[in-house]
């Protein structure tokens, strides 16, 4: 920085100076990160747009525009199917991992007064990623299955005579899959913006007579708020985005708007596939606008 | 006056270190108590005991006639001034005052419109009227230290608990703050205990001083018998404004590595021998003049001095190595001009000096 000026003429003159000179700067420092993304983000996007509206027939596909695959897009039951699927397991994974994940967070952040064991708590709840995301959920198969380590614990102690089928391939086994390899997402945010809250603070609540569920209620709840939006954020594009757990884990029953992508580029089916990507795309999209309304994460943050 | 607060044989360690060793005192009602001690004392743990953040290990604590050792803070009616503060970061000024009558477990204020009122009526007793809508995180320190303390005052607690409530203000504001702390407490006629580690400060304000030393309460009175009659060596010491010399009684003198210091001022027992005068009982002299048959007189050669606008402080060095520091009220004298390294002779009243024994 020149900004350190010994007299008051010169603060001026160089203060000017670095106004002028900041702008170089800036677009130096941005334009590897602009230029990449414009390469491979943004020009994908627009390219997958683009090919939406292409004419597709069964063997190839040509740039003379149309409006057929939206269409076909939009009357299909499977693809609409699909969408519901989509939001539906969407929605119910949010939920599920915030259940589970803020009382982890609750105990790591805030009720774990040593900051080298919280940090430690964290580091164990990434363990699972130490493998492969496949090996994660392949490994559901026989915890959840026919004859599985559930059914069978859940038989030999007489709590059930047959094995609960819906445990694997269903809908539930593809939320439980999700639920896991997504809750950690949920917890490190939450996590830390609750050790960031001053242990005084809640403190003086206490001190005014506040109970616990109300302090709970008026102080450590709103001051998580940001941790929630942030953990709900990575949790929706990753879920949305998915077509591996529900591939792996419900027999093919499942299928979300990824699985159709796959399929469809596996067929060669460009122009549907893009429909179904700019489809995603905008869901993602309006998610995270709508979750980043609930917080000013800029202010709090 | 009945006291509100009364301590007996307090004890808490920390992992085997002892934080508090046995403190006993009491508290009197609708009075401002300042707690002196230096740092690493215990004067922190000892108000986190009496508000409930941490139990003490033995000893009990009455409020009120009650035994609240064992009761969670919530439930305790103590209020407490947390040094940082301690505000609600994302609530207003007025909601951050309000938070206590309208969350506390025990008869919380449903009634908005009572909750409206008291909170205007402590905006204004506190001084900051205006700024109710204000967040707490875009007001200056010393309004933050106000809401803080107006958040504390409206739930009407017996006994509020300050700890070092003007430490993070500077330090213009924390001279004004102190009459302001001072007028709000009589105002609303609670007992503060007020705790600090400087010595004016803990003067000034407390109409009781308590001195915690190593854990215990080494001496509790009211300021001006603390400042002339220090019970110990070691409170004297804190107090900042005695020369103090280590040795022991022979006889009718004081054997100190400077030399034999007769004795004539008051003796008190306090286990630890020493003799102590106050920087300003002492007069410098040229080193051939003689002193009084009521004097007692010590040769040293002069440092530096410090002027500090009413006063001015000289700083000697005795034979021993030891510093010695005389203190010269100006409205007495003009400075003199002294010269450095130079020996003069220091000289002071024998009723004057304090004998420990």
């Amino acid at each position: 920085m020149t900004m350190a000026a010994t007299s008051h003429d010169t603060s001026v003159e160089t203060a000017a100076h670095s106004t002028r000179k900041q702008p170089d700067r800036t677009a130096f420092l941005l334009a590897p990160g602009v230029l990449w993304m414009l390469l491979f983000l943004v020009a994908p996007i627009l390219m997958m747009v683009y090919v939406s509206f292409w004419t597709q027939t069964t063997f190839k596909i040509e740039p003379t525009l149309t409006l057929k695959s939206w269409v076909a897009f939009f009357s299909s039951e499977t693809y609409l199917g699909a969408l519901w699927t989509t939001i539906r397991i969407w929605l119910i994974v949010l939920v599920s991992t915030l259940l589970v994940g803020y009382p982890a967070a609750l105990f790591v952040g805030l009720f774990v007064k040593n900051k080298t064991l919280s940090t430690a708590l964290l580091v164990l709840c990434v363990i699972p990623f130490w493998t492969s995301f496949l090996i994660r959920v392949l490994a559901w198969r026989p915890m959840l299955g026919k004859e599985g380590a559930i059914n069978m614990i859940l038989m030999k102690i007489g709590v059930i005579t047959q094995p609960i089928e819906v445990l694997l391939f269903s809908e539930l086994s593809v939320i439980i899959g999700m639920t896991q390899i997504y809750c950690v997402f949920m917890v490190g945010p939450i996590a830390f913006m609750l050790g960031r809250i001053e242990p005084s603070v809640i403190e003086a609540a206490q001190d005014l007579g506040a109970g616990f569920w109300r302090i709970f209620r008026t102080i450590i709840l709103p001051l998580s708020m940001p941790g929630v939006v942030v953990g709900a954020i990575f949790v929706s594009v990753m879920v949305l985005g998915e077509f591996a757990t529900s591939a792996a884990l419900s027999g093919r029953k499942v299928n979300l708007l990824g699985n159709i992508i796959v399929t469809q580029v596996g067929s060669l089916k460009w122009a549907f596939a893009a429909v179904a990507g700019v489809v995603l795309t905008i869901l993602m999209g309006a998610v995270v606008a709508a979750l980043l309304r609930v917080v000013d994460l800029r202010k709090e943050l | 006056m009945s006291s509100v607060l009364q301590l007996k044989n307090v004890h808490k360690a920390f992992s085997g270190v002892p934080a508090l060793a046995g403190v006993d005192a009491a508290l009197s009602e609708n009075s401002y108590v300042s707690l002196l001690g230096p740092s690493g004392s215990g004067k922190t743990t000892l108000l986190r005991v009496i508000a409930g953040f941490e139990q003490p290990d033995g000893g009990e604590i009455l409020f009120a006639g009650q035994r609240i050792d064992g009761v969670p803070p919530h439930e305790r009616g103590i209020g407490f001034v947390f040094q940082n503060f301690a505000l609600f970061p994302h609530l207003s000024v007025a909601q951050n005052i309000a938070f206590g009558l309208e969350n506390r477990a025990l008869d919380p204020v449903a009634d908005t419109k009572a909750v409206r009122a008291k909170v205007r009526d402590m905006v204004g007793l506190v001084g900051l009227t205006g700024l109710e809508d204000r967040a707490v995180t875009q007001i200056s320190g010393g309004q933050k230290q106000r809401v803080a303390l107006a958040r504390t005052l409206v739930t009407e607690p017996s006994m509020v608990l300050l700890d070092e409530p003007l430490g993070a203000l500077d330090a213009n504001l924390r001279t004004r703050m102190r009459g302001e702390l001072r007028t709000i407490r009589e105002r609303c006629g609670v007992t503060f205990l007020h705790v600090t580690g400087s010595e004016t400060e803990a003067l000034a304000m407390g109409d009781t001083v308590l001195v915690l030393d190593g854990g215990r309460i080494a001496q509790s009175a009211d300021a001006g018998t603390l400042y002339s009659r220090p019970a110990s060596a070691d409170v004297a010491r804190f107090l900042n404004c005695y020369n103090i010399f280590p040795g022991a009684i022979s006889g009718d003198a004081f054997e100190s590595p400077v030399g034999r210091l007769a004795l004539g001022g008051a003796r008190q027992t306090s286990g630890k021998p020493a003799y102590a005068i106050r920087y300003d009982r002492v007069a410098i002299r040229p080193r051939d003049a003689a002193a009084a048959g009521d004097e007692v007189r010590i040769e040293a050669s002069f440092v530096a001095s410090e002027y500090s606008g009413a006063a001015i402080n000289s700083f000697f060095t005795l034979d021993d190595g030891r510093v010695f520091e005389v203190e010269t009220h100006l409205s007495h004298a003009a400075p003199e001009a002294f010269e450095e390294k130079a020996r003069y002779a220091l000289v002071w009243k024998r009723e004057d000096a304090l004998v420990f024994d």
